[in-house]
């Protein structure tokens, strides 16, 4: 069964007339990196808070469909049951982290389910080493950088050890050095632990390579769904506006001039290396 | 502020640190109730002179001074009105004592900066948040006692780019007579208050995605446990209060000028 599986998702916001997302149907596998992106107010953020239940519980409004994460179904679920399964992180890293030391924000969601405190510390400082900042676990949230303090945000949702991680544009708040690296983290904790991405971005030049597959959205609804290769070598992903990475954009000019490459290639290096044997020949 | 700027808290490890905040909040309490029982200098002479080994040991000398130097504008307002007052009352003759008891007065304040500077200087607020808990505060509100200290720094540092984008846009502030002025900052309070509103709600929803309100049996990565620093804090503290509770009835509290003589002759 699929990790988390829509039917018709509908959505209207309190007070909206405009429903944010329509007819959403779409099934996530356990262990995939899925890639959500599309322009701005397309209704990915609206998306991602179904998956935890802040919509409908913290957010009324009207949603209709079905929706079911992790065999729950999110309607008959309260919020802090599904948190144990579905961790989200946020655009603003300042913003979701309350504590005065880096160590206590980890332990919030634990301390909140009531775990004892034994088991909080061992897996506080599991989820501090696995996001690589074991060494700033003292320091005040505040006196971080955004990378940091978005690791902070990423390692305070692995403590709770959920089955699938929602990120919503962690990156949009950090310089590219930064964003690079917490998407190799994200990358990492896919590949290692086998948790179920859904990342939300912009950046597909950084992130397209660890995609098994990416969903794009405009106007509430979902236009296109499926492998990585297929959909950014579309016309309709290039006309929706999305930032297609450039090396793709290269293939296609390419392609255009009459040089052929027989995949679609995702990250420069993949490029590189198909050019180098394109020349050898 | 600079006397409240010898109230911040800043992480240093030492023995007073490492304090139970309610022992220690318990020996503010003390201290308190002690200054405000004498109005005779020497016992707050004393009472200033046993808390300075306090601030050494923790190792937070210069914030203390810091703290001081900012109290001393309040003092010397608290001095110049107890002087003038009680001259006006009492007349020329009675010089010496007047000056001694708006001195008494004064480092009567003194004493209570010191004891509240020391108690946060050397309190985390997380600590401070425990220790609420432990007495049975509802956990809501201590919540929103650490998460309020953490965000003094993001807000002052919001208004500070608020400051800066309406002086940017042609805003004077230091314009105009005292009115003038307070409103000059209406331009500056309703960004800063929209955003705080919407910084709350992201908050509430960052909170929520973490189990909050899962149970009611929430627990604690930190623990408050009483050890052998404390129980010492706490037994000092007790003969402190028998022995200033016994002294002031039962001792006559020798004036300054009593004791040295060129100030009795005159």
């Amino acid at each position: 069964m699929a990790i988390i599986e829509t039917e018709k998702l509908t959505y209207t916001y309190p007070g909206a007339e405009k429903t944010s997302i329509e007819n959403i149907s779409i099934k996530i596998e356990e262990g995939e990196f899925v890639l959500l992106t599309g322009p701005s107010g397309c209704g990915k953020t609206t998306l991602c808070r179904c998956f935890n239940g802040l919509i409908p519980h913290f957010y009324e409004g009207k949603l209709e469909g079905k929706i079911q994460v992790v065999g729950l179904d999110v309607v008959k679920h309260p919020i802090h049951e599904l948190a144990k399964h579905v961790g989200l992180v946020f655009q603003n890293p300042e913003n979701q982290l309350f504590a005065l030391s880096v160590e206590k924000d980890v332990a919030f969601g634990l301390e909140n389910l009531g775990i004892p405190r034994k088991e909080i510390r061992q897996r506080v400082d599991w989820a501090l080493k696995t996001t690589d900042i074991y060494h700033l676990r003292e320091r005040p949230p505040y006196e971080l950088s955004g990378g940091q303090q978005q690791r902070v945000a990423i390692a305070s949702v692995l403590a709770m050890q959920p089955e699938v991680m929602v990120l919503d544009e962690p990156t949009s708040f950090l310089d590219p050095l930064g964003a690079k690296r917490i998407f190799e983290d994200i990358h990492k904790l896919n590949k290692e632990l086998g948790i179920t991405i859904i990342l939300v971005e912009h950046r597909l030049d950084l992130t397209a390579k660890y995609a098994n597959r990416i969903i794009i959205m405009d106007n509430g609804k979902v236009i296109l769904n499926g492998k990585p290769r297929e959909i950014l070598d579309s016309e309709k992903a290039r006309l929706i506006g999305i930032g297609i990475p450039k090396v793709t954009r290269l293939y296609q000019f390419l392609n255009g001039k009459g040089m052929r490459l027989n995949y679609v290639p995702l990250s420069s290096e993949e490029m590189a290396k198909k050019l180098k044997e394109v020349f050898k020949q | 502020m600079s006397m409240f700027e010898g109230l911040k808290f800043r992480k240093v490890s030492s023995p007073i640190h490492d304090l139970d905040p309610r022992v220690k909040f318990f020996y503010v309490i003390a201290m308190f109730a002690v200054a405000v029982m004498y109005m005779e200098l020497l016992p707050l002479i004393v009472l200033f002179l046993i808390q300075v080994p306090l601030v050494t040991m923790a190792k937070v000398t210069k914030q203390w001074i810091k703290s001081m130097r900012g109290a001393a504008f309040f003092a010397s307002i608290i001095f110049f009105t107890n002087f003038i007052f009680s001259y006006l009352y009492q007349g020329q003759q009675a010089l010496p004592s007047i000056l001694e008891y708006s001195m008494a007065m004064t480092l009567r304040f003194i004493v209570l900066v010191e004891s509240f500077s020391i108690f946060f200087l050397t309190t985390s607020p997380d600590h401070l948040g425990l220790a609420l808990e432990k007495s049975h505060v509802p956990y809501e509100f201590c919540f929103a006692f650490t998460t309020a200290v953490r965000f003094v720094p993001v807000l002052a540092e919001e208004a500070q780019t608020i400051m800066d984008a309406q002086k940017a846009r042609g805003l004077e502030l230091e314009k105009g007579n005292i009115l003038k002025r307070v409103r000059n900052y209406i331009p500056i309070l309703i960004p800063l208050i929209v955003n705080a509103i919407r910084r709350s709600l992201e908050l509430a929803e960052a909170m929520e995605s973490r189990a909050w309100g899962a149970t009611k049996n929430r627990t604690n990565l930190y623990e408050l446990k009483l050890r052998r620093g404390d129980y010492i804090l706490a037994l000092l503290t007790v003969v402190m209060l028998v022995l200033a509770v016994y002294a002031r009835w039962h001792i006559p509290i020798p004036r300054i000028m009593e004791i040295f003589p060129w100030k009795a002759s005159r």
